[in-house]
């Protein structure tokens, strides 16, 4: 082979490479109407409405509950009436008579109780929410009636069946041996689309159900599209691969490319109400963080206005109390600690941190210095880390700031080696009812941080009681103690209320949001012509 | 020649048996219980109960060695247990995601081939010119450039303002061109340096002062001096297939090209211990294999070594 012949060997296949790629097609997707292509970073994984190795949004629009929780309260969905028992203990369900399930299977009572049981049948995977434990059994009542019997009167049982799982309703004809603790053979649900295909960790495309008996979704698909990396997801919104971003705490967006895009003015931004708490743990059980008035100094210390408007762009409000006024139980008169360094400084003095000539407190001998952990993968929270480091340094308090990988800061708060880390409540519906209960498992870092208060029993007992508390008046009494108590233990520095963002191309409508930041109404969306 | 590729064979029982212990060893050492991450990434508060009743479900609650040799002798067949997160097995989840990188590895090394070598001879023959001067600029600009900016930069270029290709995704063959060009570079980078090198070493050689004596066309020369720096390169290219492979995990995230990397980094993330582990062995199985492949090569381009092995 001669030289010529051999550089044309090479080139000529190279040419032809780049000429295939280069089809002068337009590989983007301007003017498809009928499908949204909406970005995540993470794939659907399994949508088995009784697990929870699948995203919410995805389970959301296959399956659906008895009752929807929504802004103005717990509404009919399945079920299109109920009683409650004056116990408080039973409540029977009034089903609709015109539900099918996606495969042809009647939605009635026999399938709301086979799906019941199988939940109950995998009780230990689902212990985290109350209402699984509070179940006795349910019966059939007639064809279209269900009831659900109570060991205790739990009083969020409503809300909790309205949550995204797991009581959810999946044909029993999906059923693998009679359960779906083992996994499903396939997601024939009652809701408004159809998972129609699935590659993974690639795409999904959800089809609208055209037999669905509520009001029917006005696109015709919805394409669940996996992009990993933020950056890239923004190139395919610019580039208008993509419709639609949404998500909570910068999981699909972060702060500054959201402003620079709400900014921008091209694309539509919307923001959520505020949805869940975001706040620093002190942990009572660790030496300087134990003493109750360095804790109260340290409410003092953190300028929130700076960080609301510094760093979360002024998206945020600023979190006076742990728990936001708007939610259920949580409007309870407490007294919010504003920024003010010379009070810091004065309950530091009272605590015997002395300032030296270092800049630093002393005492005994010991410098002042407490540690904060963050996820790495969370760039806010660094930042945020930084804007507290400085404020601590200046009224004399050493911070050190560790980043470290998710599993790793999980990992410490199940331990409690901390003096401070980072706390996100899970948000409405869940606020207020399932995270106080949280806080009786020890694996949490709320727990590790609560371990060292001197009423932790009580307050455990507490929670578990007003939980099953039947009168909502007694209810409402002891949720005031119990919050009371924790705003005074000052175990929470509370930040801000995060909120659930979208961005979207402008001739998309109807983007709104659900109560819970991990639900997207689909259905409700639509192009404009 | 067949007693040195038996020799080195067997060789590689202890040494895959010692990487496939520590593979096991190392990540059973973690700080992370893999009964309550299983638990947490599936976003289940891990209760005591569910802890339990999730270390009964792994067969965590046996013995380290009991579990090293249960899980030693089923990867031998090929059963590298489930993933902890998708309850599939992962010789599945690994076996439907390595073609996605097979292709990705393999038009990365069309491109860097292709490239490298047209470019890497051009310029030694130019040895000194501008163009030269401006490959080898490109060259230690190309080296330096992380391939997670690289990729965004050709990303924002070529498909949002140029509007050649899709920006990410597996979505027929114009998906695969930006990742590849992506994945190419450094390699591209390296093997023209190789190759540009190699001849320029060559060109001082007896051989091509006695071809230019006969007074030999110096197209023929080059194609001398080509053929005689094609060796080492090639054998460096050889060996840059398991680099390729297994370097394809910051690309693929960058790109969502469902491959092994994304597979690795995912599971990593989420401490999906088995197939963490099958990964870790996958890529020391595919590095000694064409280790030894390029050796036997070389054994049997040079008698020398077989002789010396």
């Amino acid at each position: 082979m001669n030289f010529k012949k051999m550089v044309a060997f090479i080139l000529i296949p190279l040419l032809c490479f780049i000429m295939l790629g280069c089809s002068g097609k337009d590989t983007g997707r301007k003017g498809d109407k009928n499908q949204l292509v909406y970005a995540s970073t993470k794939d659907i994984r399994n949508i088995n409405p009784h697990l929870y190795g699948g995203e919410m949004a995805a389970q959301n629009m296959v399956f659906e509950s008895l009752l929807r929780n929504t802004d103005q309260g717990i509404m009919p969905w399945l079920a299109e009436k109920w009683d409650i028992s004056e116990d408080g203990k039973e409540y029977t369900f009034y089903l609709r008579k015109d539900v099918s399930f996606t495969d042809g299977e009647p939605f009635n009572a026999q399938a709301v109780k086979s799906n019941i049981d199988a939940i109950i049948g995998n009780r230990e995977r689902h212990a985290w929410l109350e209402l699984v434990n509070q179940i006795d059994h349910g019966e059939i009542v007639d064809e279209f009636t269900y009831k659900l019997v109570l060991k205790q009167p739990y009083y969020p049982t409503l809300e909790e069946l309205g949550l995204t799982r797991p009581f959810r309703f999946i044909s029993p004809k999906c059923f693998i041996n009679g359960t779906t603790k083992e996994g499903v053979n396939g997601y024939a649900g009652t809701g408004p689309w159809i998972l129609s295909e699935h590659k993974d960790n690639q795409y999904a495309i959800f089809t609208a159900n055209t037999n669905y008996w509520g009001v029917k979704p006005k696109l015709n698909s919805i394409k669940w599209k996996v992009t990993p990396d933020h950056q890239t997801i923004l190139l395919a919104l610019q580039k208008g691969e993509v419709d639609l971003l949404f998500g909570a705490d910068g999981d699909m967006i972060d702060l500054d490319s959201f402003k620079s895009i709400q900014t921008d003015g091209k694309y539509k931004t919307v923001l959520s109400n505020p949805v869940a708490s975001r706040a620093i743990l002190l942990n009572a059980h660790q030496p300087i963080t134990s003493d109750r008035k360095v804790r109260e100094a340290f409410q003092y210390v953190v300028n929130k206005q700076a960080i609301a408007e510094g760093i979360l762009n002024g998206s945020e409000a600023i979190a006076d109390t742990l728990l936001s006024s708007t939610i259920p139980y949580c409007n309870v008169p407490l007294t919010p600690h504003t920024y003010s360094p010379e009070k810091a400084k004065q309950l530091l003095d009272a605590a015997g941190w002395i300032m030296e000539s270092d800049g630093y407190r002393h005492k005994d001998g010991k410098l002042c210095e407490v540690t904060i952990y963050f996820n790495s993968n969370n760039a806010q929270e660094r930042t945020i880390s930084e804007y507290i480091q400085s404020d601590m340094k200046a009224v004399g308090v050493s911070l050190k700031i560790v980043g470290e990988e998710k599993q790793a800061f999980l990992d410490r708060q199940k331990t409690g080696e901390f003096d401070l880390q980072y706390s996100l409540s899970w948000g409405t519906p869940y606020d207020p009812q399932s995270y106080l209960s949280s806080w009786r498992i020890p694996a949490h870092g709320d727990y590790q941080a609560q371990k060292g208060i001197d009423k932790k029993a009580w307050l455990d007992d507490t929670i578990g009681k007003l939980l099953v508390e039947h009168d909502k008046a007694k209810r409402q009494e002891m949720y005031n103690e119990v919050l009371t108590y924790i705003h005074a233990e000052n175990v929470y520095i509370p930040l801000t209320y995060s909120r659930t963002k979208a961005v979207y191309v402008s001739n998309l409508k109807g983007v709104a949001f659900n109560p819970s930041q991990y639900e997207i109404p689909f259905e409700k969306m639509y192009f404009e012509n | 020649m067949r007693k040195y590729i038996l020799q080195r064979s067997l060789a590689i029982v202890p040494l895959l048996l010692g990487i496939s212990f520590f593979a096991f060893f190392l990540i059973n050492i973690g700080p992370s219980d893999p009964a309550e991450v299983a638990l947490r990434v599936n976003e289940t508060v891990a209760t005591k109960e569910a802890i339990a009743s999730m270390r009964m479900e792994l067969g965590l609650d046996k013995p380290f060695f009991a579990r090293y040799g249960t899980w030693l002798t089923a990867s031998l067949q090929g059963d590298f247990g489930k993933s902890y997160i998708t309850k599939r097995p992962v010789f599945d989840e690994m076996s439907k995601a390595f073609p996605a990188t097979l292709a990705l590895a393999g038009i990365s090394l069309l491109i860097t081939i292709c490239i490298s070598f047209f470019v890497g001879v051009w310029c030694a023959v130019h040895e000194g010119s501008i163009g030269d001067k401006i490959v080898r600029g490109f060259i230690f600009i190309g080296t330096a450039m992380p391939s997670f900016w690289v990729g965004l930069l050709f990303m924002w270029l070529f498909a949002v303002k140029l509007n050649l290709f899709p920006t990410s995704g597996m979505d027929g063959f114009q998906s695969i061109i930006l990742p590849a060009v992506t994945l190419s570079l450094t390699y591209i980078c390296t093997y023209m340096r190789l190759i540009r090198n190699a001849m320029i070493q060559n060109q001082q050689e007896n051989y091509v002062l006695y071809a230019r004596v006969r007074g030999l066309k110096e197209r023929t020369i080059t194609k001398h001096i080509f053929k005689n720096s094609l060796q080492e390169s090639l054998i460096a290219l050889g060996m840059s297939i398991p680099k390729l492979i297994a370097g394809t995990v910051v690309v693929e995230n960058i790109f969502a090209w469902p491959g092994l990397g994304r597979l690795c980094i995912t599971a990593i993330f989420n401490r999906d211990f088995p197939i963490i582990q099958a990964y870790i062995v996958m890529m020391a199985v595919l590095f000694i294999v064409c280790n030894l492949l390029m050796d036997i090569i070389c054994a049997f381009l040079n008698p020398r070594i077989r002789q010396g092995g």
